[in-house]
């Protein structure tokens, strides 16, 4: 009997289809490049033609290294990981500092903010002003930036964080505690109207 | 001309490895990769072993016997001979364990801490191991034959102990000057410089050491320096050649201090003496040993300290 609903290849099941049939690499292609095109530009690449250079690196990076895809990890992990890397030796040969725009709406700001990981002792008005929230983020020193951009905008957990840095969990804990005392104190400094 | 629009991302990365024949790294590359990180540790962990080992060998197996003899105080000796050379290999091999265990597949999710007690511990428990196969020794004594700018242990005790003008001697007696019962004997320092040695304060163990013509440490003072005369207070055993225990050190040192203890009572013994014949016209008929010993810095140094620790109980 034909089984109904079949449910889709896990990506890890899909890695070891690929290592069989190249084809099947598409399919993981499909499944990442919207995530991983948010993810960069968020990390400062914001020209759409660099955005495609950078994504082609990483999806062909990820191909060459399937075989060491260490299957305790989650790919998303990995395949974040080799994404964080690419972006940041393309920052270096690009010699230029990342910039962007990490906030698109107040949910994000609010997410960010008055997570449940810090004491909601803030309110936001819709007046907020996203551009000086952006300017404060790009201000921070990046791997502090990193951290935030995975917790609140990527909505990573610290294992993953983890992972995807390759920094122990108690430092991921550490770096978004500093992070957002930091950009608490930048947005004050910019007089951002909280 | 129109312009093309771009080519769907999933589509130019298939193209490519299909042109360019990308290929998927083999798991063997990924195992020798790791493999190689994890021999890299395990090479760090061992010259740490080494390092842990030559100091174990010399923070047990040091001098402490006679430190008195060629320093002021056991702080300046102790300061002198801790082996900062294997102290800095240490700390080198601790930081490169620690850089390779982070590049192994899960390295980074553990803390520092961990990182850096786990190759302390593996390099402790290797060194100890070494220690007690005698390697400890081993190595520094092979390091010190073969540079010339390796300051062995060996090296440094003969810098330490072949110093004439201090009273300090290293070598064997090669023959004696009269036969039996001998007051003095000719001995060969590591200098090749022989001396004809006054042996006539020395204890019957000390003069036993000198007949086995082994190499052994003189604490003495030169009397002509011309005419190579040395009078000898101490002979003690050269114990870098070999594994000596704790217990023998503390044997050796016991020795040393019994052996100013015994050059100090002759000297008050003699004071006495001279005291009798001069105010109470008592003429003594006891030979009374010379006593250039018991006017030694080092022996009156140690005979009070003996005193101290009251080993003349021993």
């Amino acid at each position: 009997m034909e089984q109904p609903y079949a449910l889709p290849p896990s990506d890890e099941e899909l890695v070891k289809k690929t290592l069989v049939d190249k084809e099947q690499f598409g399919e993981l292609i499909d499944r990442y490049e919207a995530k991983l095109t948010r993810y960069i530009a968020r990390l400062g690449i914001r020209n759409a033609e660099d955005q495609r250079d950078v994504l082609q690196e990483i999806f062909i990076k990820v191909y060459k290294n399937l075989n060491g895809f260490d299957t305790t990890l989650s790919f998303s992990s990995w395949i974040y990981r080799i994404a964080h890397n690419e972006a940041v030796s393309w920052y270096r040969k690009s010699s230029v500092r990342p910039e962007g725009h990490l906030v698109s709406d107040s949910d994000e700001i609010f997410s960010l903010l008055a997570s449940k990981d810090i004491r909601a002792d803030v309110q936001f008005d819709k007046t907020i002003n996203v551009a000086e929230l952006n300017k404060a983020l790009f201000s921070l020193h990046d791997k502090y930036r990193q951290v935030l951009v995975l917790r609140f905008f990527e909505h990573k957990e610290y294992d993953e964080i983890s992972d995807i840095l390759q920094i122990p969990i108690g430092s991921v804990g550490t770096l978004i505690h500093r992070g957002k005392k930091q950009l608490k104190a930048a947005l004050n400094h910019e007089a951002i109207r909280i | 001309m129109a312009e093309q629009p771009p080519q769907e991302l999933k589509q130019a990365v298939l193209e490519r490895i299909e042109e360019e024949r990308v290929c998927p790294k083999s798991r063997w590359f990924f195992w020798c990769q790791d493999s190689f990180i994890w021999f890299l540790w395990a090479v760090a962990v061992f010259i740490g072993a080494v390092a842990i080992a030559v100091t174990l060998f010399v923070v047990t197996h040091r001098q402490y016997a006679l430190y008195e003899a060629t320093h002021e105080n056991f702080t300046t000796f102790f300061v002198e001979f801790l082996p900062y050379l294997w102290f800095a290999v240490l700390a080198g091999m601790v930081l490169m364990g620690v850089y390779n265990l982070r590049q192994t597949k899960r390295g980074y999710r553990h803390p520092l801490w961990l990182l850096v007690s786990s190759s302390v511990m593996f390099s402790f428990a290797g060194g100890a191991l070494l220690q007690a196969f005698g390697f400890g020794y081993l190595i520094d004594h092979t390091l010190g034959q073969q540079l010339a700018i390796y300051m062995s242990q060996e090296k440094l005790e003969q810098k330490l102990w072949q110093v004439p003008a201090e009273g300090r001697l290293i070598g064997r007696r090669v023959l004696e000057e009269t036969d039996a019962p001998a007051t003095t004997i000719v001995f060969e320092d590591i200098s090749g410089n022989r001396w004809v040695t006054n042996v006539t304060e020395l204890l019957p163990r000390d003069l036993e050491l000198l007949r086995s013509q082994k190499t052994v440490r003189l604490i003495g003072t030169i009397t002509d320096e011309g005419n190579k005369n040395f009078h000898t207070c101490g002979a003690f055993p050269w114990l870098l050649d070999d594994n000596f225990s704790s217990r023998e050190l503390s044997a050796e040192r016991r020795a040393f201090l019994e052996r100013a203890y015994e050059h100090m009572h002759r000297a008050d013994e003699r004071l006495l003496m001279l005291e009798k014949e001069a105010f109470a016209g008592v003429a003594t008929t006891t030979a009374v040993p010379v006593g250039i010993c018991a006017n030694l810095a080092i022996m009156r140094k140690l005979g009070i300290r003996c005193e101290q620790v009251a080993c003349h109980s021993f």
